[in-house]
């Protein structure tokens, strides 16, 4: 087995094709990565009502987010404690209980175990107390958002979400009642690693003019080029997007109106967002107004589209298969019908029948094809383009640069190493 | 549409399969300049999400409690559908098929499909409401191959003793989505 240290290089301008097909790395991956990290669970618009409830996963492990009798959020392993079939096989819902098929033993929302059907048949009865639902150790929620981890001793998810929350801030908070998801996610099952659409969405915004030359005009990328910022706020977070200049009309620098729902939804819909736009200012400030995101990641497989408002989360499902999920994102106040046409602004580009997305999900099995072939190991993955050129920006945080160089990449390439490195040779 | 299709004379069903059987030839031999003008200018195309429910405990014993209606995030929901569009839509999917840079279906896939079980359900005036399935084999160089299997649900236009499609909503049969790309025109 390979070493974590010859997988990536110091710099983390080198990246082994191993990285993204070996069994082994998977494994570390599985540990060191998802087993030590907030992944992202759910939002808390899809969970409102006690007894509701959405499934979620944490890499391969299935897990029930619901909200408990008393209100307070919970997260459980779904699989039965007796012998291990799913208690929950809907993608969402509202229910007092969840039963096991199999032996029918029953579970609150809140995972306890209520019922054996068999108990009154035997002598000794089980201590029922113990033989609750597996609990998601860390459980805990910023701006809707909520986040679970296995690692008890993980750290509070607002330092871990650090500065990135400045940058989700302009976005989440531009809307007075904050953000809304819509219906179950759109379940996409590619034969892909899943750090390859993490990446393209950490802040790969360079593939834009060549991949999707098809659709998107050279005129539009010429912006990204010019406004374009990418930072990373800590290693693993980062965003991208453009900063419109003072005095740029309203209708260049509005959330909404350059996608599908906003260009062709009509009158309503755009002053609905030229009015969201004109109290920006006032809820975010004038940096964070002027602000026209592209990309937006956190560590380690939660990303967030901000024109084509698009929450996604790439889930493992080994190697060389990922199974991505992608929401539509609204604000929460906006009235049905308004909503119903700016879901479009995420459907008609990307999701399983998006036209931008068709390109970037071929790119991303290409990739993991590359990633597999044998005699080219000597040829690892180059992540140079503008090494060293990131630094610090007098108003935004973290590290900024163009669009173009590829430290946010390198710096998620880096952490991974260091978390694979955490668990390598403890088992 | 749970009811019986219409009672129509073998020369009418004639019309409309082919209709149909000349749409899926352009599709599968990809002209589909050809096949944007047997669409209205005010057509919806419209793909429903398949969601997974629970059973309501009220509904056992009744049709309702496993409907397919019941598991579609379709248009007229607060859910997602995959796909919600209009005819500038179609025309940039049909431009792009035709650009160099379409890199997905470069080179492009091959296709075939087989549609049937046509049946004329509802007719007003110079409108029809349609139903069909269709299998489409799907083999993309590079990729592999793949089986799409699906409903649609169209309204149909009478012009000029041909027709035009007004309404499309594609119902397709998917747990996960495990095909390259729901961006074909089906």
């Amino acid at each position: 087995m390979l070493r974590v240290s010859e997988l990536v290089n110091e710099d983390a301008s080198l990246v082994s094709r191993r990285c993204w097909s070996d069994p082994g790395v998977y494994e570390l991956e599985k540990r060191g990565v998802f087993g030590r990290s907030w992944l992202f669970l759910g939002h808390e618009s899809q969970i409102r009502n006690p007894g509701d409830f959405v499934q979620a996963y944490m890499c391969e492990t299935p897990v029930i987010l619901a909200r408990g009798e008393g209100g307070r959020v919970h997260a459980s392993v779904n699989s039965c404690t007796h012998r291990g079939l799913p208690v929950c096989r809907a993608d969402h819902g509202n229910t007092r209980r969840f039963v096991c098929p199999y032996h029918n033993w029953s579970y609150t929302v809140e995972g306890d175990l209520v019922t054996i059907p068999q108990e009154s048949e035997v002598r000794n009865k089980p201590d029922k107390s113990r033989l609750g639902l597996k609990r998601v150790p860390r459980v805990e929620s910023w701006r809707g958002l909520i986040f679970g981890c296995f690692d008890e001793a993980v750290e509070p998810l607002e330092q871990y979400l650090g500065d990135m929350r400045f940058y989700l801030d302009a976005l989440l908070d531009r809307f007075p009642g904050g953000i809304e998801f819509m219906g179950a996610p759109h379940r996409w099952v590619l034969d892909a690693n899943w750090k390859l659409p993490v990446e393209n969405q950490l802040g790969d915004v360079n593939h834009g003019a060549f991949l999707h030359s098809a659709i998107i005009p050279r005129e539009a990328q010429d912006t990204i080029e010019e406004l374009g910022h990418s930072v990373v706020t800590r290693p693993g977070h980062g965003a991208t997007f453009r900063l419109m200049p003072g005095d740029a009309p309203v209708d260049e620098v509005a959330w909404g109106l350059e996608g599908m729902g906003g260009i062709f939804g009509g009158a309503e819909v755009q002053d609905y967002l030229r009015d969201i736009q004109a109290r920006a200012r006032e809820r975010v400030g004038d940096l964070r107004a002027r602000m026209k995101g592209l990309t937006y990641g956190i560590y380690p497989n939660l990303s967030f589209l901000w024109s084509n408002t698009s929450f996604k989360v790439s889930h493992p499902r080994g190697p060389g298969k990922v199974e991505y999920w992608s929401w539509a994102v609204v604000p929460a106040e906006a009235p049905d019908p308004i909503k119903q046409i700016l879901r479009t602004n995420y459907s008609s580009f990307f999701g399983p029948g998006g036209m931008l997305e068709q390109e970037d999900s071929e790119a991303w099995v290409q990739q993991f094809r590359g990633s597999n072939i044998d005699f080219a190991d000597d040829r690892p993955y180059f992540y140079g383009l503008g090494l060293g050129e990131e630094g610090p920006h007098p108003e935004l945080p973290g590290l900024v640069s163009v669009t173009a160089n590829e430290f946010y990449a390198r710096h998620f390439f880096a952490r991974w190493r260091d978390d694979l490195q955490a668990v390598e040779g403890l088992s | 549409m749970s009811g019986q299709s219409l009672k129509v004379k073998p020369r009418q069903q004639r019309a409309l399969e082919r209709f149909y059987f000349h749409e899926a030839r352009l599709l599968d031999n990809r002209q589909y300049q050809q096949w944007l003008e047997l669409v209205d200018e005010d057509i919806r195309y419209i793909m429903p999400s398949r969601t997974n429910l629970m059973v309501d405990n009220r509904e056992r014993g009744k049709e309702q409690m496993i409907s397919v209606e019941r598991e579609l995030e379709g248009s007229e929901s607060m859910g997602c559908p995959l796909r919600e569009e209009g005819y500038v839509h179609l025309m940039v999917r049909v431009e792009r098929a035709f650009k160099i840079n379409a890199w997905s279906e470069n080179p492009p896939a091959r296709t075939r499909r087989i549609v049937g079980n046509i049946e004329l359900m509802n007719r007003d005036g110079n409108q029809m409401q349609l139903l069909s399935n269709f299998h489409l084999y799907y083999a993309r160089p590079g990729g592999g191959n793949f089986i799409y299997s699906g409903q649609r649900r169209d309204t149909l236009l009478l012009v000029a003793h041909d027709f035009r499609i007004r309404r499309r909503e594609v119902i397709m049969d998917y747990a996960n989505i495990d095909v390259p790309t729901l961006g074909l025109i089906l």
